[in-house]
């Protein structure tokens, strides 16, 4: 009898690693970095499986080589998880990158088991000659060192998907035009890549948000009405929503769905919590499941370091005044001050004059894709940042450290106003 | 344009300039070049009907139909073309049958040297730009029926004495010229080849249309180079093959064709000029045979041109495919994977912003991570004690606790620190020394068990606490094995250290052994104990 709760616990505890696992990181691989994780994603596949398709309707598929969670957003208006470069400054993919990547899967979608990297850019070549993307003023020739490099970007990102592995050379040689590089072909990855149940090939819609809409949406659910199918759809974007973003405010919710959340509110965010470990913070404006093992986030706050204190103190700052539009020169101000007071605890580079711009420009990067503040370019021309409720999480509190009374909740409410 | 310049401008002076300022060419860049040039078509053209002298009428009418010129344009253009001395006019003392015709002015015009010059040089341009490149299996196929011929002649045992040198040199001559066309042809080949598979300005419609004869026109090319190439390497190594008098067969022949080269250049003044003239030809002779021996045999430096031309066709038609493939999806617009990933392509370089593509790639790969906003066990707990509800606005719920050391330094601890919970080294170097002297008391003890042979017990008079401990534990174990009616046992102490044998002596003694802690009785037995690990690792 002990000994099999002990397991019911234990299964308990792998499916939840697996789950965060997968949230965490959407396509899996049987081997090297990510080969624990797959073990136990697919030993507990079924339950896996049934749980997403029921609350998200992401697809869960595991096969011998991988396992791949489609998650398609709940909103699809987030643009704050670009694709990044996977070294140096991480920096969000461009235009001309994201256009090669495209082109780049669209040739190994074609090619034989395996590519040198100079075939893979003749051919990209090749496909870059379609008219219409002529039409969108795009060229490439990869014949100068600086498109290389954006080629070289892409195909370091595919091989961290694990969608190429590479088998001999080096694309630094490549992009000095020294030498090749050549790579395998995992055929599985790239068939797992795109996330949507609509191919874009099949989407005539011609304008931005139509596209993406149609990307995001499920042809099996939207083909029918039924009350049935109207609920199971509504859970599901907003269990996606949920489950994937930090803060779901109730001011970005349509009539109907905040109708569903507040009659199943505790259903769902239970069921997250049982699968996940997260925990419901229900507010009056929103919910944010937050995590007590403070690791399902590539975004963390608070953070510890240089930019990770200034995004702290620069919360702390936009949380104690009366929301207002902050400009950035105001932040920019308040660094300078921070600077003199705590920088002695600083990185070099923090300090120096003029850093303060990209001290703000980071940490507020941070805290918009926290759901915790809102830019916006104001009516004059000044680009300024607003607080949304849940930045009130890292207002000061009371005394903690002075006060004795720390667990008096009148004592912390009234000093931070 | 001026018509009274003299027509008679000395022909021969404005060819001799022309040679040194190419005034020849001077037509192409004029304006009108076109039409210049139709004119000089028309003159090369009648040329070659050994037509010598035209009238302006004459070459007006064999012009390409042009509503837009009329006799006195070509006039005009006849004289500017004389003046750049393409063309020689001549005065026209031909009859005429009309007065206007008698007092206009008559030339008749033909080619200078160097108009012809020119118009040859031109041609050569055009064909080299133009030529597309073709491979010829028939020029193969010539190439092996002459290697066959000369093979015939340069036989010893064959009956024919000694061969004709004028058929010889016409057929070396027919195979220099087959295999210089085959050579150039294979080059122009592999540009255009590469030209029409970069595509990078697809005249699609045309591509399709071509590539099935292409590749067609590829394979078969292939099988010929292999068929008909083998053969022509096999006679080339039969013809080169050495003789009893240790030169080449292909030797004499080259040698006739050679003397009749020499033979037809003009006789020298001087003496040797003549074996002057047949040395040169000889040795022209030899480079061709080697670029011919080059082509289709391989040396230990260098592959064989034929093979190298066939990878490169081979190699072509993959690449074909793939253009032709591309092409196809692109136009089909199927909907596979790649045709996705392509109109992926096309709407993240439609999209007006990088906002907007970060959101197309986040909704159409799904590959992003969650994100979720972090609580620590503190607030975690004082939630628990005293929940908050789920009205209560973020602004009047307790804030999330933020360590005061993170606050201050942006660092979680204070450096140094975490070291000092680490580091257990101590701890565990006393364990094991406490593990490591238990043994060794155990050892002492079993030692001083060991009776070395067979005792009473009543002999073993005295044991030390950690001894008696061991012999307490040990007498329970071969008790405990004592089986009902015997009268002896023997048995192993748990830790397998020692063996214990007991004989029941049934004297009634009384065995007496003394500890620090009192004294053990019992009857007496005969023992025998054995330290077995003790004896193991002494001997």
């Amino acid at each position: 009898m002990t000994t099999g709760t002990r397991t019911e616990d234990q299964t308990r505890a792998e499916v939840r690693r697996a789950a965060r696992a997968l949230l965490r990181e959407p396509l899996l691989r049987g081997g090297g970095r990510t080969a624990d994780d797959f073990r136990l994603v697919r030993q507990h596949a079924r339950e896996l499986r049934e749980w997403f398709d029921r609350n998200t309707g992401w697809g869960l598929h595991v096969d011998s080589e991988t396992a791949r969670l489609r998650k398609t957003p709940g909103a699809p208006d987030d643009a704050t998880h670009p694709a990044r470069e996977t070294g140096g400054a991480r920096l969000p993919f461009t235009r001309r990158r994201y256009v090669l990547l495209c082109l780049a899967l669209a040739v190994l979608e074609r090619s034989e088991n395996q590519i040198a990297l100079g075939r893979l850019a003749e051919q990209v070549v090749l496909e870059a000659a379609d008219p219409a993307l002529a039409e969108a003023g795009i060229s490439f020739t990869l014949e100068e060192r600086s498109e290389r490099g954006d080629l070289v970007a892409v195909v370091r990102l595919l091989t961290r998907l694990g969608v190429i592995a590479l088998v001999a050379g080096d694309d630094e040689d490549y992009l000095r035009s020294t030498g090749d590089a050549l790579y395998d072909v995992r055929r599985r990855v790239l068939a797992g890549l795109l996330a949507g149940g609509v191919g874009p090939s099949t989407v005539a819609a011609g304008t931005d948000g139509d596209r993406l809409a149609a990307l995001t949406a499920d042809p099996v659910l939207e083909s029918m009405d039924s009350a049935d199918l109207r609920n199971r759809r509504l859970r599901h974007t907003l269990t996606r929503r949920l489950i994937d973003d930090p803060v779901l405010y109730y001011g970005t919710l349509t009539e109907e769905e905040s109708a569903y959340l507040a009659s199943q509110r505790t259903a769902i965010t239970s069921r997250i919590t049982e699968l996940t470990g997260l925990v419901a913070e229900a507010r009056a404006e929103g919910i944010a499941m937050v995590d007590p093992d403070d690791d399902l986030t590539d975004v963390r706050m608070p953070e510890k370091g240089t930019h990770g204190h200034v995004t702290l103190l620069l919360a702390e700052y936009l949380a104690s005044g009366p929301p207002r539009p902050v400009p950035r020169a105001e932040l920019e101000e308040q660094v300078r001050g921070f600077a003199r007071q705590y920088g002695g605890h600083w990185s070099k580079t923090a300090k120096e004059p003029g850093a303060e711009a990209e001290l703000v420009h980071r940490a507020v990067e941070k805290l918009e894709a926290l759901a915790l503040v809102r830019t916006a370019t104001e009516a004059d021309g000044t680009r300024s940042v607003r607080a949304l409720p849940a930045l009130a999480r890292f207002a000061v509190g009371a005394a903690v450290v002075r006060g004795g009374s720390a667990t008096d909740p009148t004592d912390e409410q009234e000093p931070r106003r | 344009m001026s018509a009274d310049r003299a027509p008679s401008a000395a022909p021969e002076s404005a060819s001799g300039s022309a040679s040194v300022d190419y005034q020849p060419f001077a037509h192409l860049t004029a304006p009108n070049a076109e039409l210049y040039r139709a004119i000089m078509g028309v003159f090369v053209a009648e040329k070659e009907r050994f037509t010598v002298h035209l009238r302006p009428e004459d070459v007006h009418r064999l012009l390409p139909a042009d509503p837009g010129v009329d006799a006195d344009d070509t006039v005009k253009a006849l004289d500017r073309l004389a003046e750049w001395g393409n063309l020689r006019p001549d005065p026209d003392t031909g009859r005429v049958t009309a007065v206007e015709d008698f007092y206009r002015r008559r030339y008749i015009y033909q080619l200078t040297r160097a108009g012809e010059a020119a118009e040859e040089a031109l041609a050569a341009y055009d064909s080299g730009l133009g030529r597309r490149g073709s491979l010829q299996s028939v020029a193969l196929a010539d190439i092996a029926a002459r290697l066959r011929e000369l093979l015939a002649w340069a036989d010893p045992a064959s009956d024919a004495a000694e061969p004709d040198p004028a058929l010889v040199h016409r057929a070396l001559r027919d195979l220099a010229g087959r295999f210089g066309e085959l050579a150039d042809n294979a080059r122009a080949f592999m540009g255009s080849l590469q030209r029409t598979i970069d595509l990078h300005d697809a005249e699609v419609e045309a591509f399709l249309a071509y590539k099935d004869r292409l590749i067609d026109y590829l394979e078969r090319f292939i099988a010929d180079l292999i068929t008909t190439g083998s053969e022509i390497a096999r006679l080339l190594s039969d013809l080169e093959r050495t003789g009893p008098s240790g030169a080449r067969a292909v030797d004499p022949l080259l040698t006739a064709a050679a003397d009749r080269e020499a033979a037809d250049t003009l006789p020298g003044e001087e003496q040797g000029a003549d074996d002057a003239a047949r040395a040169a030809a000889l040795a022209e002779w030899h480079r061709r045979w080697d670029g011919l021996r080059g082509w289709f045999l391989s040396a230990p430096d260098h592959e064989p041109q034929a093979k190298l031309l066939r990878s490169a066709a081979r190699s072509a038609i993959p690449q074909l495919l793939a253009v032709v493939a591309a092409l196809n999806e692109r136009r089909s617009g199927r909907s596979d994977r790649s045709a996705d990933f392509r109109v992926l392509a096309r709407w993240f370089a439609e999209a007006p912003d990088d906002a907007s593509r970060h959101r197309l790639w986040r909704s159409a790969f799904g590959l992003h991570p969650a994100r979720h906003l972090t609580v620590d066990s503190e607030t975690l707990q004082a939630r628990e004690d005293e929940p908050e509800t789920a009205t209560t606005p973020w602004d009047r719920a307790r804030p999330v606790h933020i360590s005061p050391q993170l606050r201050r330094t942006g660092q979680y601890e204070r450096r140094g620190r975490p070291r000092k919970v680490a580091d257990r080294s101590a701890e565990r170097r006393r364990l094991a020394e406490h593990a490591r002297k238990q043994a060794e008391e155990t050892a002492a003890a079993r030692a001083r068990l060991d009776t070395g042979g067979r005792i009473r017990l009543s002999d073993v008079a005295e044991l030390d606490p950690a001894a008696f401990g061991l012999f307490l534990g040990l007498l329970g174990d071969a008790l405990a094995h004592w089986a009902y009616d015997s009268r002896e046992t023997s048995t192993t102490s748990n830790d397998g250290g020692l063996r214990i044998r007991m004989r029941a002596l049934g004297d009634g003694a009384t065995a007496e052994i003394a500890t620090p802690d009192g004294v053990f009785r019992g009857p007496d037995h005969i023992v025998e104990i054995t330290d077995l690990e003790g004896r193991a690792a002494t001997p």
